[in-house]
């Protein structure tokens, strides 16, 4: 309920009851000192007499009509203490500034579009939704993933040092891990000449199909089934011929790569 | 209901991996066995002859009344070396039970045959305790499922507490009756088939009945080449060749051997964490309710290194477990009502998690 300001209240209180009562107490019959016509002079039984005196009669508004209009709601103008809590009081400037912007043209526009533009926004996230369209994509952040239970570590392939790691591993005479080292290297190799397109999921069957058609694809199927016997198999006990052996297939085979890359 | 992931891959003397996506090209075969003259380190150091012989000698009797299905017979073989149940499901008149007897037939062990339907009682597949005036005791008398290979046919029409007394023997191979624990014999393999279609008169089975089956292989129809063929035969042979033609090849001796060999196959240990990681996955993926048990880990485990044996290697590489994933992990796991609501299948879910997932090499 809005606050009352004094001079309306008193406008409310004061100017209204007696207007009332002046609407009540209008005389019926003509004012004092105009003259009767005929046609009212017979049909009124009694004249009334002339105002022989002067003096003024005090005239009071009935009682009972005004405690009549006093008991009815409309004219106590009795303020209502608010019955909101303190967080509803505490938003209630904010509700009033609203209000106030609101009420004018532009935000009579705003309110009318805006409300519309609302409605269509939800509909439109309801769909997408139902959809299940992956609205964080939109957002540039990563769709949520529930993560793994265990940590996982994975080797980049073009971030690692594998001549240096490949060395190494033939020093200390480590054969099986220099297959796989330099089946890597071979990888990196296709992967950088374009030949194949690397990519974690897939296996070494996969690149081997997507090897351009010609004697690489031979040669490669080779140098993959030593290293699947060798890695896989868990060769530990590769000897060193062994090993000169795969060696020399990988050598062959990047001799092969080289110079079919510089023939095309 | 469809899925666009092959349900079973054609099989093919040279294990031939599926190409990914972005490979379309066709490439010479990969050969698996190398003379071993030329490069003797590269060749397998177990001698897997014994198994290859035995594999050949199942393929070859089932082909006598089978035409096609080369896949389903080599993931049988897999599911039989690898000690574990397998569930047919299909739709009427691919040959699903016909398989399963036919492979029941080439192993010399016994067998059974129980047709699911919805009066029957657990009593009626394991078997009751009868009372014996004369000896004035109860004798127990074992139930069909007491055999080497049992056949259970429309598993999925027979109610909930049918399929619970099943639990313990698939997994346990044993039957506790009357406080007395039955053994069942060795090797002991349930072939179970379902229909896909039909939704009046049947149950669902249980996931933890589910999760005890190796595999779940959806048999498909076969090619118009093939479909030629069955006609062909049938037409000139007045009805095909009889079962009766199928012998039994391998013993159950036989059979507990090449399962030991099995068993010895190498595997890396960046494998098992593959394994572990693609099971894992299941659990976390946000289009299923229900991920794959350790359970589901292990079939894939055994299950790889079959494969590996019966392609000729003695160890198991990422492709035997890329092969064998739908197979095994479609039936155990479930997906989430929005996932089913926009059509997606296991496999489509199995096939994204493998995406997923580094291969180790």
């Amino acid at each position: 309920m809005t606050a009352v300001v004094p001079s309306q209240k008193i406008l409310r209180c004061w100017l209204l009851p007696a207007l009332l009562l002046a609407l009540c107490s209008v005389p019926l019959q003509p004012a004092h000192g105009q003259p009767v016509t005929q046609q009212a002079q017979k049909s009124a039984p009694h004249s009334i007499p002339a105002d022989a005196a002067a003096a003024p009669r005090l005239r009071r508004p009935d009682e009972a009509r005004l405690r009549e209009l006093r008991s009815q709601r409309d004219f106590r103008y009795v303020e209502v203490k608010s019955e909101q809590g303190d967080l509803s009081a505490f938003f209630a400037p904010f509700w009033r500034w609203l209000a106030d912007i609101l009420d004018t043209p532009a935000g009579n526009f705003t309110w009318k579009y805006g409300f519309y533009a609302v409605l269509v926004a939800a509909l439109v996230f309801a769909v997408l939704k139902i959809m299940q369209v992956d609205l964080t994509r939109a957002f540039g952040r990563a769709p949520r993933q529930a993560p793994l239970s265990f940590d996982t570590e994975t080797e980049d392939l073009h971030a690692l040092d594998l001549d240096k790691l490949l060395a190494q591993a033939e020093t200390e005479h480590s054969y099986r891990l220099a297959v796989r080292l330099g089946y890597l290297q071979v990888l990196r190799q296709l992967s950088d000449k374009s030949l194949i397109r690397w990519q974690p999921d897939k296996t070494n069957h996969d690149y081997l199909y997507e090897l351009p058609a010609g004697p690489l694809p031979e040669a490669f199927r080779e140098l993959t089934r030593q290293f699947e016997y060798v890695w896989y198999g868990e060769q530990d006990d590769l000897t060193a011929d062994d090993y000169e052996r795969v060696r020399a297939t990988r050598q062959a085979f990047q001799r092969r790569l080289t110079s079919s890359r510089q023939a095309a | 209901m469809e899925s666009n992931f092959p349900n079973l891959p054609e099989s093919s003397e040279n294990p031939m991996p599926q190409a990914s996506s972005a490979s379309t090209q066709q490439t010479p075969v990969y050969p698996e066995a190398v003379p071993a003259e030329t490069t003797p380190a590269f060749a397998p150091r177990t001698d897997l002859s014994h198994l290859s012989r035995h594999a050949e000698a199942i393929r070859q009797e089932l082909g006598k009344v089978i035409v096609g299905q080369q896949a389903l017979a080599e993931l049988l073989l897999v599911a039989l070396l690898a000690d574990g149940h397998v569930l047919l499901e299909g739709v009427p008149g691919v040959a699903k039970t016909l398989t399963a007897k036919l492979l029941a037939r080439t192993l010399s062990v016994p067998f059974s045959r129980l047709q699911f339907t919805p009066d029957l009682m657990p009593s009626d597949v394991l078997g009751t305790s009868v009372f014996r005036p004369n000896k004035a005791e109860f004798e127990f008398r074992p139930g069909p499922i007491f055999a080497s290979v049992v056949l259970i046919d429309e598993i999925n029409r027979a109610p909930a507490k049918t399929q619970s007394a099943l639990f313990e023997v698939m997994e346990e191979r044993q039957v506790t009756q009357d406080g007395t624990r039955y053994t069942m014999p060795t090797p002991f393999v349930v072939l179970a088939t379902q229909n896909p279609i039909e939704q009046e008169g049947t149950y669902r089975l249980p996931e933890a009945q589910l999760d005890r089956f190796l595999f779940k292989l959806n048999v498909g129809y076969p090619s118009v080449e093939e479909e030629v063929s069955i006609l062909q035969g049938h037409h000139t042979g007045f009805g095909g060749t009889p079962l009766e033609a199928v012998r039994a090849v391998v013993s159950a001796d036989d059979l507990q051997q090449l399962r030991e060999q099995v068993r010895r196959q190498h595997v890396e240990p960046k494998l098992l964490e593959y394994i572990a990681r693609l099971v894992g996955q299941t659990r976390a993926h946000k289009g299923l309710y229900l991920g794959a048990s350790p359970r589901a880990s292990l079939a894939l485990l055994n299950g790889s290194k079959a494969l590996a044996a019966l392609r000729g290697r003695d160890f198991v590489t990422p492709e035997d477990i890329q092969y064998l994933a739908p197979m095994v992990l479609r039936h155990r796991i479930q997906l989430t009502p929005e996932r089913e609501m926009e059509g997606g299948t296991p496999d489509d879910v199995v096939k994204q998690i493998l995406q997923q997932i580094e291969v180790p090499r």
